[in-house]
């Protein structure tokens, strides 16, 4: 049996989405509250800037002796320029607000106050779990659209379809003041104006297939969320994400360009919230074998993000373009006959 | 457990980053022997969220050659007794790796060694502080820095014994200070491997700050390095802390009765093992380019050397090595025109895939790029820390190895065995009579882990064909005009035939010498040039027994250290004709 990589292009399934702070903070909602996107659900004190400052330099004493010079106790709160310590005419000052941390070694530490962070639900759901002090678990029905290769945040916004096929670029004059707050779903690829427009537009996120490389910088500089479902290149978007995205074109969606590949693997994604009151059958369990008749995306070139049906998985290794000899499956790619693609090629869409 | 005694069938784990692999070895006519192999997609991930599922998956495979079932339908692992497997046991390199912070005095001295001792295990240096020259920061800086990095471990070198006190004490102070800033439970420990007489005051500087753990000093002197006991301790906190993360390690170490060995820590095992078996004035080098490590492990006058270069490999790293070192490093191998855009976007597609192989020669052409320079990487930092001994015989090139090991995926299925002894001739560039040894089934770093269980196993294994025979080399070093007749080479085959040709400097013969073949090999410099094959100096010659492989047998005379044409055009043609005189 083979298992491969598996993507997530589904219609209607149940989503769960742990938010989790980045430090131990407060859980603003409740187990079963419904909560909308940009809801604060939690929220947390980042700790601050600090400096150090070399106390027993500055006035000319050892190390062990500055206790006798300071004029503030470890804990107390310090004003921007208020006296430290001092000897004689000798000062050192708080370079800045906040609190004095700890003292040792001839120096001290000011630690600047913390900053707020807040957690937002980032999908529209209900709260099905409360983790004490750190997030929550979100659920809701809805579509899923995994990408593959994704920058820049999170966000939330009305899915607007701006180009009429799968394989046409997305272009900046594609992108009209209409196109204010929400996510634009492209086709094959973008252009440097493209992001300059969408920026400019207040553009809530992108979708593409293919992203070209030399954009790669300027993407993952933007504040806007950019997913890309099939890779770095000029890659036409496969058709059932093409096809998903846009029959649910004028919905609002929540889009997370974030991406991490090991370790606690993160996805980019479009999710589009949608009410159901029951899920249809799932036709395959994720994690199962690779059998015939299911669907699958090859990953690398020739053929990379064209779409298929295995038709049927060839038992003995045969060689590829570069004379490795690999197992493989046959794909019905829709040309003449099938194709032979190296298993390791292939993902399953689920 | 059985007894060692009774001990017949034994599963080998490899859990990779990528992939899972498992390999059985059992007793076949009194002699343990490699019977079968599967492969799997590491599964620590989502929708598995568990590495045995890996694990079964891959022994499915092997259930299906071989008949056998190693689980039962609920996914635990079979004894012996139930027609499972004696023994498993198991190494590991797909957890995430040691995040350290390394501080010393100077940057190539004593931050060098402990960069040298962190490379021993799995790990990533998240940030240096050095107090010498650009590196040296302001303690405001150096309490940032290790405080940003929130690293698992601050690994502090410096001070040669009975040498410097307070700038080592500074850097100490500064990670004490930037422990106090965070929270307990999530505090590094600070392991010191500097100065042994600081380490009282070191003590009393972190008390109640960060746990501290000592270690032999790294640098001593200014010419000794001792890595060993700082390795071990770094090796250590990996193990305890970062390889038993993964979802799924707690039922793997539950199957296998000894502790879960670090995959490269076996490898080098196994190296040091081939060392004994070899000419003992020769090392035995062995490369492992993996998903996301790559390893290099030697073994010179008995002693092993570990070095791991995590974040390059052939999935990552690779967008990494681009923006440090330029798209010449990989355009230099690929034998045709390549942008950087399509580098970049093929790389960063490689890493959204890590087990997708290419299909097309171009995308080959770049990952065995990106394969030698993972190698060169390694051992531009392996090679500092070497004692190569009489191994040694000129101090800017490779010493002479006597067996030089071949493993990780992309080294050992490429789709012509030339093409992997010209990437590893090109990488490491040994020098002298060498063999290259094709790890084709996984078995070296397996073989490490089974030894501690059942060494006869490892050794019966090695004995009976594990490895296969790549291509014996033979690289003649010296200087000479390119065309210039260096040397002339005599093959004479055990049937009594064989043949005489002449080598040109700047050229790559192969000769033919099957895999199981044994031929007597006479080399004989030219008188002019004096080129030295390893036989005993410049411009002596000689005969050796050498043994056929895949690849036959390789004389590359390119010279030493290899020079590529300045023009990116004329090193198209020459990486061309290279690849062509291998067998393409």
């Amino acid at each position: 049996m083979n298992y491969l990589c598996e993507t997530q292009v589904a219609p209607l399934v149940n989503v769960r989405r742990e938010r989790i702070l980045p430090a131990s903070g407060e859980v603003l909602v409740r187990l079963g509250e419904r909560v909308d996107p940009t809801q604060v659900v939690a929220q947390a004190n980042i700790p601050g800037d600090f400096r150090v400052l070399p106390v027993a330099h500055l006035l000319g004493v050892s190390d062990s002796k500055i206790k006798g010079y300071m004029r503030v106790n470890v804990g107390d709160e310090v004003r921007r320029g208020q006296i430290i310590a001092k000897r004689g005419s000798r000062v050192v000052k708080s370079p800045m607000a906040g609190v004095l941390a700890s003292r040792g070694g001839g120096r001290v530490l000011v630690e600047a106050p913390p900053m707020p962070f807040e957690l937002r639900a980032y999908i529209q759901g209900t709260v099905t779990n409360v983790l004490q002090n750190r997030g929550v678990v979100i659920e809701t029905t809805g579509a899923v659209v995994q990408g593959v290769w994704g920058a820049g945040g999170e966000s939330f916004g009305v899915l607007k379809k701006l180009v009429k096929s799968p394989d046409r670029p997305l272009r900046a004059r594609d992108i009209d003041p209409s196109c204010h707050g929400s996510i634009v779903i492209g086709g094959s690829g973008l252009n440097k104006a493209v992001i300059e427009r969408a920026q400019e537009l207040q553009v809530r996120g992108i979708v593409t297939g293919g992203l070209p490389p030399e954009l790669i910088s300027q993407v993952r500089r933007s504040p806007i969320p950019v997913v890309a479902t099939e890779g770095i290149g000029t890659i036409s978007m496969s058709e059932p994400f093409f096809q998903l995205l846009t029959t649910n074109d004028g919905r609002e969606a929540s889009i997370s360009g974030q991406v991490k590949s090991r370790w606690g693997i993160v996805r980019p994604e479009i999710i589009i919230a949608l009410p159901a009151e029951s899920l249809p059958p799932t036709q395959s369990q994720p994690g199962t074998p690779l059998t015939v008749g299911v669907r699958v995306r090859a990953v690398r070139a020739p053929y990379l993000g064209q779409v298929g049906t295995v038709v049927t998985l060839v038992e003995h290794p045969r060689h590829i373009e570069t004379d490795a000899r690999v197992r493989g499956a046959e794909v019905d790619l829709g040309q003449a006959s099938p194709i032979f693609i190296p298993l390791v090629n292939l993902e399953i869409l689920r | 457990m059985a007894r060692e005694s009774s001990i017949d069938s034994i599963l080998l784990v490899d859990c990779g980053t990528v992939m899972t692999k498992v390999v059985l070895l059992d007793r076949v006519g009194g002699r343990y022997r490699f019977v079968a192999r599967g492969e799997a997609l590491t599964t620590s991930e989502y929708p598995w969220s568990d590495v045995t599922s890996g694990i079964r998956h891959a022994a499915e495979q092997i259930a299906q050659v071989t008949g056998r079932v190693f689980f039962d339908t609920a996914g635990d692992l079979l004894s012996a007794e139930q027609r499972g497997a004696d023994v498993l046991t198991a190494t590991v390199s797909a957890s995430p790796p040691l995040e350290v912070v390394l501080g010393g005095l100077v940057r190539d001295l004593s931050v060098a060694s402990a960069e040298r001792a962190a490379a021993g295990t799995y790990s990533r240096v998240k940030a240096i502080i050095a107090s010498d020259g650009s590196g040296g920061l302001t303690e405001e800086e150096r309490v940032s820095t290790i405080h940003k990095a929130t690293p698992d471990v601050i690994c502090i070198a410096g001070g040669l014994e009975n040498g410097a006190e307070r700038p080592v004490l500074e850097i100490v102070a500064s990670a004490a200070l930037a422990c106090s800033l965070m929270d307990e439970g999530a505090r590094p420990r600070l392991l010191y491997v500097g100065n042994s007489q600081l380490r009282q005051k070191v003590a009393e500087v972190v008390k109640g700050h960060v746990e501290l753990r000592v270690a032999d000093n790294v640098r001593p002197t200014l010419t000794e390095e001792n890595l060993l006991n700082a390795q071990e301790e770094l090796d250590g906190f990996y193990r305890q802390n970062k390889m038993v993360q993964l979802s799924g390690m707690d039922a793997l170490e539950a199957w296998s009765p000894t502790p879960l060995t670090p995959t490269a820590r076996a490898f080098s095992r196994t190296v040091q093992y081939l060392w004994h078996l070899g000419d003992s004035s020769r090392g035995v080098l062995g490369v492992d380019v993996g998903a996301a490590h790559t390893t290099i492990a030697a073994a010179f006058d008995g002693h092993p050397f570990l070095t791991i270069r995590g974040n390059l490999g052939i999935a990552f790293g690779g967008e990494r090595l681009l923006q440090e070192q330029g798209v010449e490093t990989l355009t230099r191998w690929i034998p045709e025109p390549v942008t950087e855009d399509e580098i970049l976007g093929t790389l960063i597609n490689k890493e959204l895939y890590p087990a997708s192989i290419p299909q097309e020669s171009r995308e080959l052409w770049l990952e065995q790029a990106l394969v030698r320079e993972a190698i060169r990487g390694t051992l531009e930092v392996a090679r500092p820390g070497w004692k190569p001994g009489v191994a040694q015989t000129y101090p800017h090139l490779l010493p002479l190895c006597d067996t030089i090991i071949i493993s990780g995926g992309v080294l050992v299925n490429t789709p012509r065995p030339g093409q992997t002894a010209l990437m590893v001739l090109d990488a490491l560039q040994p020098i002298g009579v060498s063999t290259l040894v094709l790890d084709k089934y996984g078995l070296a770093s397996a073989l490490g882990s089974v030894a501690a269980v059942k060494p006869l196993a490892a050794v019966e294994t090695l004995d009976s064909g594990g490895f296969v025979n790549l291509a014996t080399v033979v690289s003649p070093v010296g200087r000479a005009r390119p065309g210039d007749t260096i040397l002339r080479v005599k093959m004479t085959y055990d049937d009594g035939s064989g043949f005489s040709v002449e080598v040109q400097y700047g050229n790559i013969e192969v000769l033919p010498l099957l895999p199981g073949q044994q031929a007597i090999l006479e080399l004989r410099p030219t008188k002019r040039h004096r080129f030295d094959v390893g036989l005993g100096g410049p411009g002596k010659g000689g005969k050796r027994r050498v043994n056929g492989g895949l690849a036959g047998l390789i004389i590359d005379a390119r010279g030493r250290p290899l020079r590529l044409a300045s023009e990116p055009e004329e090193r198209q043609v020459q990486a061309r004709q290279w690849l062509w005189d291998v067998g393409g």
